[in-house]
């Protein structure tokens, strides 16, 4: 491990820390949903520190409790996490200075916020090693920390249904969603998806809704792609890991 | 589900996430750029994802959950996300105490 660069580390800490303070609650809720969801301590913090990705746990979490076949959960977690390629794409071209082991680390740290920092950095002018790995490993050691407090304390909340803990995950994806607005194409891409998703959950039910409700979204943004690549709406949005 | 099921969901899910944060990097070092088609359907994925999970309490929710949904929807031009949450998910257990 090369030594670490004080003034690059102090500049990350400067960066990483409100965006800490943001996705701890989450992470708690997270935490607290997977344990009432029937997970082991192991498999809640497991989830966090392998897949991490906040919004494809709590889907998870969510088919799960429906008890959705395993490969539709893979799935649904791949398709939701596919974003992380647009990502990979572009902060690949600031990680030339990086060995190629520390890019295989820098890449599992690439959550939405250290994405956005990375860029940001990028832009001002070198992104090195010690911002990159104080900010990535920091927000990933939180985003832990977070599931931690929530698996431990949340199970001491009671009755979940009259707390309407299961009404906390539409509401925050609903926020969630709302933050990709700015995007080309969003409103009728959110209409085609509902009205698939609606009818194929009355129709066929669960799971499904999702699987095949997400196609009706993506396959019209795909029908009505412009000819020229667009370099907006990926930065500065989406998720909080 | 069983445990096995839960760890197939943890590994396979974190394996193909893996995939998607340096496959992006792979995919550019070696085609150069994303057909603009591709790009768009990747760029409409979270949207249309997302809004899968919130289409059940659309379609088949009590008329307190579907208002909460609703405000909420509204609440978060302004509001940090979390509160909006927190707010929405208050209306609701307040909503289900007086029976509705």
């Amino acid at each position: 491990m090369p030594k670490i660069d004080p003034l690059e580390a102090r500049a990350a800490l400067r960066d990483v820390v409100p965006v800490i303070l943001a996705i701890m609650p989450f992470g708690a809720v997270y935490g607290t949903v997977a344990i009432d969801s029937g997970l082991t301590m192991a498999q809640t913090l497991g989830l966090s520190g392998i897949v991490y990705a906040g919004a494809s746990q709590l889907v998870a979490l969510q088919m799960i409790g429906l008890s959705a076949p395993v490969w539709s959960i893979v799935l649904v977690v791949f398709a939701l996490n596919f974003r992380h390629v647009l990502y990979s794409a572009s902060v690949g071209r600031h990680l030339s200075r990086f060995t190629a082991t520390q890019k295989a680390a820098a890449f599992f740290l690439l959550a939405d916020p250290t994405f956005g920092a990375a860029e940001a950095r990028a832009n001002g002018g070198v992104l090195t090693r010690s911002y990159y790995f104080v900010y990535g490993l920091l927000l990933y050691v939180f985003w832990l920390v977070a599931t931690l407090a929530g698996a431990v304390f949340g199970s001491a909340l009671g009755d979940t249904r009259a707390l309407a803990l299961d009404f906390i995950l539409p509401a925050y994806f609903l926020t969630f969603l709302m933050s990709f607005r700015a995007r080309p194409q969003f409103w009728p891409v959110v209409l085609w998806s509902l009205a698939t998703s609606g009818l194929v959950y009355v129709t066929v039910g669960s799971p499904w809704h999702v699987t095949i409700g997400a196609f009706g979204g993506i396959l019209y943004a795909a029908l009505r792609a412009p000819d020229a690549p667009s370099e907006a709406g990926i930065a500065g949005e989406g998720e909080r890991v | 589900m069983s445990d096995l099921d839960l760890w197939l969901i943890i590994l396979g899910g974190g394996l193909l996430t893996y995939l998607t944060r340096i496959g992006g990097h792979l995919l550019i070092a070696r085609i150069g750029a994303l057909p603009p088609r591709l790009e768009a359907a990747l760029n409409a994925v979270p949207a249309a994802v997302i809004t899968t999970i919130v289409a059940p309490v659309v379609v088949s929710g009590t008329w307190a959950e579907r208002l909460s949904i609703l405000a909420c929807g509204l609440l978060c031009l302004w509001l940090p996300g979390i509160v909006v949450v927190l707010l929405g998910t208050a209306f609701v257990a307040v909503a289900r105490s007086q029976g509705f």
